[in-house]
């Protein structure tokens, strides 16, 4: 019958949609927001490589419970409409369940968003704010219950690295109260960890003097230099991310300041060391994970995941690359304990995420530090790593432990 | 008042204030002799930074042989943008030229990012000393030859306006087009020889930058940041550019100055030009040194 | 317009100056535009938020180029500042809505006017100088005003940002993309055939005629000071607008959004759609708008055939950009309506269109 002919290639296109609606159930859908471009790029590169090495290093060796994480990179050049766009863009086609994200302004733009539609969105915004999921504290104005962020948050960090010159300040046997200082730009991010780090200075016992801005594009600093020579501090909390700190501190030097630099966890890595030709010594920062040397039993791991995108495994990876790919591993343990209790969807995995207890993936031990989450309080890590560069190269120097305080919720 | 403070800082607005004044003129020179307004001067740094920070790395030339040819080459290059580029905008409404060097300026810098990366790229040694002391301050001392070669180039313009045929010819098409060719002055040429010469000049104040700060894509905002001293000394005076970047340098660390002793607002230094910059506007439209036009209908 | 008038359909004439003054110049065009919204109000049944979001995008920008519209292409201003405007509009709005208890919908409006209240004031030298140096003075204004933004914690939340409520009327709240599509819709066709309306009243000659030639322009009565200020004016009330709607979709404004590149953008809107024309504004947003994404798209599909290629195309994505502006001033600097009337009165003629 003439019937047959027709019936069958429709058939056959039933089945292979099946098929394929089969295979896709067997697959992760998950976002990666990437800055590869754009006024973040050269720390955005590094991390966005670390994520999506990750994610594939995790398909390799079983997925999650077997199941692919099927993930899409974009390069949103840190544009916020950008990143809403590619957002809309995923939610009506593969319906991400998680996304792994990229700094303040997609983070930022994003909250509402994901919020909404109960995606988990992981980052490396690290604000103060992101912290607080309930809304508990009143510095809170917009509660961000699915962001995740691994390791400290801005406040956090300098907290810690103000922790450390406190200690330094006393073994160096120093009178009276230490001067500090904060140095950044007048921008969202400089600006985060500004008061709250300066509330914890005072209270540690230290004179804060009023903060000096210098712009988070690179160029002469010697102005603020002798400013800040002037002020007679002896702490200075550098707030820009590294480009701009490169220039100060080459600066500084040239103008003759004898200030401790202290600055945050994208304050300083490989490649300011490398540009800063010298003038960089002495620096203390803040790192969120194991640096490449390190000879952590996990590092072995990161090697492993290192080699996909560099198969001669030439490359020496900054501190960066080792958060993202941290992050990813945090990602990947809870979506497995989601697939466990009801199957994988945003809300599981934020509540998997949320049940972890000084947590440490498998394979990544000695490099991600133990972390925490609770439905009310996001502050996965309250250890600051201490770090400072020296002649013989990076050196960890220290290690903040920072009391999760009610009242630094959020803040 | 701390006077040491002070001083200091008034050493370092003169001699930051001069590179920017170099970089004024270059702008100058450009809008004085076809009247293009050229958004893309900062690229130009970044291009001559650039170009010379590979020759000098990638085949480690020593620096008396890097400099020439990144200069050669910055003239071929301004001199390819003015033809393709520049021609066929003689004439067109002032926005549209605007908007052109402002295309040129976007894709220069992503250009130079996709070639070089996005990490500043420090400058292999060229002095002995990093740094030499002028009155108490401290200076890199890229910045002291930058101030030298700057004078030099001043007096060789001087002398190249007031008594060479090319000068001459650049300055009578300076001040009509049309006369100066009809005296045999080739427009074409003179437009050439302008952007050529404002591309040499402008990389050797980005390599200077770029000693001092390392090479980047920051290198671009100096662009920018020459938009005010331009301004301030009137768009087609060149002695004006010199003194209105010598007056930012100068404002910008006394802003520096009343920021951090007395008023502590923060961002003076950056912000405190533009104020400037628009409150001259307001007393003299056409700048400290430019002339007023005169229409007729 | 002149093409649209040289060249009219059979049947169309024109017996009174009213007749040749209307908003659209034929019926046709009248009942296209029709159609098109009505066609746009039936959209959110079945487009995917994706394609919604880029039409929200198109709409906003599209309300606010217009603004720079009227002020570069029929007033002859120069302003690199829109952006700043813009981002002003966004939190001034979520100001009001957050501090006075005012209703969203109402909230945009007035965010548009206090827009037009700052916007007036950058516009006072204008009244004084023209050319590049106002260009400058634009530029001025945009760091002074990205710098407010940072500063003024009362009004922008300072370094935190704004958090900006959802628009709601009548208790219905527009969180949705097929929801807030209508809201912009609304607006963008409120201020658009505002916009065009503009232009045929006494006051749009008037930006017309300081414009072609500001000299006659005063001698034939026309106050300059006047109207090159109202021009700003008018010009910020679009981008406060145009703000007000970006804010309240994202629900968050931060200071870090409206730089100079976005300026630069606005303008490359207007020059790639036509200087001077309403039509035009739109084009030229929509082509903006798509531009990146139709580069992520080929990016994508360059790096599945190879691999090293897609972090390139990243820079050339932004290459892209700043190439269409040089391309489009060299070869078509009337912008893409130029175009559009071409592609019209050949189909027109056709098919004797020689």
């Amino acid at each position: 019958m003439r019937m047959t002919f027709a019936v069958k290639p429709l058939a056959v296109a039933v089945a292979t949609l099946l098929a394929g609606a089969a295979a896709m159930a067997e697959e992760i859908p998950v976002g990666h927001l990437a800055a590869y471009t754009g006024p973040t790029s050269d720390v955005g590169k590094p991390y966005g490589q670390g994520i999506a090495d990750a994610l594939n290093y995790i398909n390799q060796h079983g997925g999650i419970n077997g199941k692919k994480i099927k993930f899409e990179t974009v390069d949103y050049g840190y544009n916020a409409p950008q990143a809403i766009a590619t957002y809309k863009k995923w939610m009506s086609s593969m319906k991400p369940v998680a996304i792994q994200g990229w700094g303040t302004a997609d983070t930022e733009a994003l909250v509402q968003f994901v919020t909404n539609d109960k995606v988990f969105f992981m980052s490396a915004s690290y604000s103060g704010h992101l912290t607080d999921p309930a809304g508990k504290s009143e510095k809170t104005k917009n509660p961000a219950p699915f962001n995740f962020f691994y390791g400290p948050s801005y406040s956090d960090g300098c907290r810690g690295v103000v922790q450390w010159a406190m200690e330094d300040w006393k073994k160096k046997g120093g009178q009276g109260a230490p001067k500090f200082v904060h140095m950044g730009d007048n921008h969202p991010y400089p600006n985060a960890p500004k008061e709250a780090c300066a509330a914890y200075a005072k209270e540690l016992g230290f004179e804060v003097l009023n903060p000096i801005v210098y712009s988070l594009k690179p160029g002469d600093f010697k102005a603020q230099c002798l400013s800040l020579k002037d002020s007679g501090a002896d702490y200075a909390y550098l707030a820009n991310t590294s480009g701009s700190n490169i220039s100060l501190v080459q600066s500084c030097k040239t103008v003759g300041v004898q200030t401790q630099f202290l600055s945050n966890v994208w304050g300083w890595d490989e490649y300011s060391e490398a540009a800063a030709q010298g003038a960089g010594k002495g620096i203390v920062w803040v790192v969120g994970a194991a640096d490449w040397n390190s000879n952590a039993p996990g590092m072995k791991t990161v090697r492993e995941i290192s080699k996909l995108s560099d198969p001669q495994g030439k490359e020496a990876r900054p501190l960066h690359y080792m958060r993202a790919v941290c992050g990813v591993f945090y990602m990947r343990d809870a979506m497995i304990a989601a697939d466990k209790s009801g199957g994988i969807t945003g809300p599981n995995i934020k509540a998997a995420m949320e049940k972890m207890k000084d947590h440490v993936p498998a394979e990544l031990e000695g490099v991600c530090l133990p972390s925490t989450w609770t439905p009310e309080d996001h502050r996965g890590t309250n250890q600051v790593l201490v770090f400072q560069s020296t002649d013989d190269g990076f050196k960890h120097i220290y290690t903040a432990t920072l009391e999760r305080r009610p009242d630094w919720l959020g803040w | 008042m701390n006077y040491e403070l002070l001083v200091q800082l008034l050493v370092n607005g003169l001699i930051v204030g001069a590179l920017y004044g170099v970089v004024a003129m270059c702008f100058v020179l450009i809008y004085k002799s076809t009247q293009i307004v050229n958004f893309a001067q900062g690229e130009f740094l970044l291009i001559g930074a650039w170009t010379c920070w590979w020759l000098m790395t990638e085949f480690n030339l020593p620096i008396w042989l890097g400099f020439p040819l990144t200069f050669v080459f910055m003239a071929l290059f301004g001199v390819a943008l003015q033809v393709v580029v520049l021609r066929p905008m003689i004439g067109e409404p002032i926005i549209s030229v605007i908007m052109v060097t402002i295309g040129l300026s976007m894709f220069f810098q992503s250009a130079m990012a996709w070639m070089f990366g996005t990490f500043a790229q420090p400058f292999p040694q060229v002095f002995e000393s990093q740094s030499v002391a002028v009155l108490g301050l401290q200076v890199q001392s890229a910045y002291i030859m930058s101030l030298v070669i700057s004078i030099l180039i001043m007096i060789g313009f001087y002398y190249f306006f007031k008594y060479s045929r090319m000068g001459l010819a650049m300055r009578a098409a300076a001040f009509d087009q049309q006369a100066a060719q009809s005296l045999g002055v080739s427009v074409k040429q003179v437009f050439a020889t302008a952007w050529a010469i404002s591309a040499v000049v402008s990389a050797l104040a980005g390599v200077v930058v770029g000693m001092v700060n390392g090479v980047s894509a920051a290198l671009s905002f100096f662009g920018i940041k020459v938009f005010p001293a331009v301004i301030l000394g009137g768009l087609d005076s060149i002695v004006g550019a010199i003194v209105g970047g010598v007056i930012i340098g100068v404002l910008e660390n006394l802003a520096e100055f009343m920021d951090s002793q007395f008023l502590h607002i923060g961002n003076l230094y950056t912000i405190a030009p533009f104020y400037v910059l628009i409150i001259i506007l307001m007393i003299k439209p056409y700048g400290l040194f430019g002339t007023k036009n005169i229409e007729r209908i | 317009m002149a093409g649209g008038h040289s060249m009219m359909r059979c049947g169309e004439f024109r017996t009174s100056y009213r007749a040749d003054t209307t908003i659209f110049p034929t019926p046709m065009s009248r009942n296209f535009a029709i159609a098109g919204v009505v066609l746009l109000l039936v959209l959110p049944a079945f487009a995917s938020p994706y394609t919604l979001n880029l039409l929200i995008q198109i709409g906003y920008l599209g309300i606010a180029a217009l603004g720079l519209n009227i002020l570069v292409g029929f007033t002859g201003q120069i302003s690199l500042g829109h952006a700043a405007f813009f981002g002003f509009g966004a939190f001034a709005s979520a100001w009001m809505n957050n501090n006075f208890a005012i209703p969203v919908w109402l909230s945009i409006y007035l965010a548009g006017v206090l827009t037009t209240a700052v916007g007036m004031i950058v516009g006072v030298p204008a009244g004084r100088i023209k050319g590049l140096y106002l260009a400058i003075a634009t530029l001025a204004s945009q760091f002074i005003l990205e710098d407010f933004f940072a500063r003024a914690e009362w009004f922008t939340g300072g370094s935190s940002g704004a958090l900006a409520q959802p628009f709601t009327l009548f208790g219905y709240t527009f969180n949705t993309d097929q929801s807030y599509f209508y809201v912009v819709l609304a607006y963008t066709v409120v201020m658009y055939l505002c916009g065009a309306n503009l232009m045929r009243s006494r006051d749009g000659r008037a930006f017309v005629a300081v414009r072609d030639h500001y000299l006659s322009a005063e001698i034939m009565g026309i106050n300059l000071t006047k109207y090159r200020i109202l021009s700003f004016g008018v010009s910020s009330f679009y981008a406060g607008v145009g703000g007000a709607l970006y804010g309240h979709y994202l629900g968050f404004v931060s200071a870090e959004g409206f730089t100079i590149l976005l300026s630069i953008q606005f303008l490359a809107m207007i020059i790639i759609g036509g200087l001077g024309s309403v039509m035009g504004t739109l084009l030229g947003t929509t082509f903006m708008v798509l531009l990146p994404e139709l580069m992520e798209a080929l990016s994508q599909l360059a790096g599945g055939v190879l691999p090293g290629l897609s972090q390139g195309i990243a820079y050339v994505k932004q290459m892209a950009i700043g190439l269409a502006i040089i391309l489009f001033l060299i070869f078509e600097p009337d912008g893409l309506v130029h175009r559009w009337r071409l592609i019209k009165a050949y189909w027109k003629l056709y098919p004797f269109s020689y």
